[in-house]
């Protein structure tokens, strides 16, 4: 009685925990539509989804980023427009640092609606632990 | 017959034994399916600030109007509530409510991520839309 031959899964195995490991570095920064590090506030609410945005970054020590472009408060309304030519629909996600004022953000967020902007949200994180 | 097929099996090389590396990969992924969505952010629709126009639109509705202040109090419809007080009336008002909207204004000193907070908790108690409100200057 002949005896089946065994496939070497190693190999195969290797391949796949490599794939596995470089999703799990990669796919942050793919998702991730800005490279600048802001800590967003936590909340349990999630209601955007991925998709094609107009990313407003606002750090702690007060520089302003669109798009990971950075540019001056007196250039925001300006650049946004130009952006929104483009797609009026877009969404404009304001990603702004837990520690600054909300008057700050509101300034924000008062600008990019005046340049029509029709879809706007706050970027959040889920809290650790939910 | 039976000792010939022994010593075949003998002069074969050992299998590996492959269930450690797969519960390795196993655990990364499941790992890796946890703990993605704190790394991925969201976020929350809003209303863009508008300033308070004069005259509402619908007086019937119930409204929802949270205020809050610098020293981190809260005041929901003009009176004064805690954070848990917000959390038990919030869903009542809502409920009585046509056009579940919720209305936050600030005092200037204010920091975003007390906002932030009561937007969450709005949204979870079922408010429809949110808008944030800027004070006439």
């Amino acid at each position: 009685m002949k005896r089946m031959a065994n496939i070497d899964i190693l190999p195969m195995a290797c391949v796949g925990l490599i794939l596995v490991l470089a999703m799990m570095i990669l796919a942050p920064l793919v998702m991730t539509h800005t490279q600048t590090q802001v800590d967003v506030p936590r909340a349990h609410t999630s209601e955007i989804k991925t998709e094609e945005n107009l990313t407003i970054t606002y750090t702690i020590e007060g520089r302003l980023l669109v798009n990971d472009i950075e540019i001056l408060g007196e250039e925001l309304g300006q650049v946004v427009a130009e952006e929104l030519e483009r797609d009026p629909y877009q969404l404009v996600i304001v990603r702004a640092d837990k520690g600054v004022l909300h008057n700050d953000v509101l300034e924000i967020l008062a600008s990019v609606k005046k340049v029509g902007a029709k879809r706007i949200a706050c970027a959040t994180k889920r809290p650790k632990g939910d | 017959m039976r000792r010939r097929k022994r010593l075949r099996f003998e002069n074969e090389p050992e299998a590996l034994i492959m269930n450690s590396l797969v519960d390795i990969a196993l655990s990364l992924v499941i790992g890796f399916i946890v703990t993605i969505p704190l790394f991925f952010e969201s976020g929350i629709f809003v209303n863009a600030p508008g300033v308070a126009k004069a005259g509402a639109a619908d007086v019937s509705d119930i409204k929802v109007n949270i205020h809050l202040l610098d020293d981190g109090a809260i005041l929901l419809n003009e009176e004064i509530v805690t954070y848990e007080g917000l959390t038990e009336l919030l869903p009542e008002l809502l409920a009585r409510s046509v056009a579940r909207k919720v209305i936050i204004s600030t005092d200037p000193n204010v920091k975003y991520e007390q906002v932030i907070t009561v937007l969450d908790l709005a949204k979870q108690k079922g408010a429809g839309q949110l808008a944030l409100l800027r004070s006439r200057r």
